[in-house]
């Protein structure tokens, strides 16, 4: 179910405040948040967030076809690093001989 | 540094998986547009020896399916998995002003604006919010930011890249590790 249209869109009051002072502030930099769940809103357009993935800042540049989704949305969590059967390889770890059997 | 010795050569795609029973493979194609796999001639494997010619190909959600000249039954198409396709890069069409290919930018060296050196260039991203460039410090750390004239004023591929942000930015993830 969608959220109610009469709250309004979600955003945590910290990162208002920092993109507030960033926008009045007029230097370009990258603002560090944790808010994944934060809704990206018009006057976030043209700012720069680095949304934590868990491990690290992923730098999110707002531009306006953005508008309405979730800053977590560009800044996955799990990378698919693929399977390619060429790369595959393994390697038998030195140590104790295997034990023989009987 | 693998990436700057190809840099002569540019990975076009690589043959994930066979399709179907006519000898088709299934192509991740890395170019932004996938008529390149057949625009620019016969492709070549890594080694540069064995030429790949696309006869036709198809787009199946996202994934292109593809002929390969040669390959007719499908144990000849399982035979390529891992294939990846290359093109000479002197074969591809010149930049616009201000576009550069990400494989001649890896590996470049990159610097402060104030003209500390910072590391290498290691890859390129993009997760929906426009491309990022990835900088592998000389600590081993890295960092990225978005490949935007904001914080990469200038682009040499002579010279490598400048890029303008704080410290507190390009340093992130050793505070992170050192908090953990």
């Amino acid at each position: 179910m969608p959220r109610s249209v009469w709250k309004g869109p979600f955003v945590d009051g910290y990162l208002l405040k920092k993109a507030e002072a960033s926008r009045q502030s007029g230097r370009k930099e990258v603002i560090k948040t944790w808010s994944r769940r934060s809704t990206i809103l018009p006057q976030f357009v043209g700012l720069t967030f680095g949304v934590y993935n868990g491990r690290k800042f992923i730098p999110v540049m707002v531009a306006e076809a953005m508008v309405g989704h979730k800053l977590g949305e560009f800044s996955p969590t799990r990378i698919f690093v693929g399977h390619s059967a060429a790369e595959k390889k393994t390697t038998r770890a030195p140590g104790a001989a295997p034990a023989s059997g009987g | 540094m693998a990436n700057r010795a190809r840099a002569s050569r540019v990975c076009l795609g690589v043959i994930a998986t066979a399709h179907g029973l006519k000898g088709e493979v299934k192509i991740r194609c890395f170019a932004s547009d996938p008529t390149a796999l057949t625009a620019y001639g016969p492709l070549t494997d890594e080694t540069g020896t064995v030429n790949y010619t696309v006869v036709r190909y198809r787009e199946n959600k996202g994934i292109v399916v593809a002929a390969l000249e040669g390959v007719r039954d499908r144990n000849a198409a399982e035979a390529l998995r891992g294939v990846q396709l290359f093109l000479d890069r002197s074969r591809l069409p010149a930049t616009a002003p201000d576009e550069f290919y990400q494989a001649d930018l890896e590996g470049l060296p990159v610097r402060h604006v104030d003209g500390r050196a910072l590391g290498t260039v290691i890859a390129f991203h993009n997760y929906g919010a426009g491309d990022l460039v990835e900088v592998e410090r000389e600590d081993g750390g890295r960092f990225m930011v978005p490949f935007t004239a904001d914080f990469v004023p200038s682009v040499s591929l002579a010279d490598g890249l400048r890029i303008k942000a704080d410290d507190e930015w390009i340093y992130s993830d050793r505070r992170s590790r050192e908090r953990s």
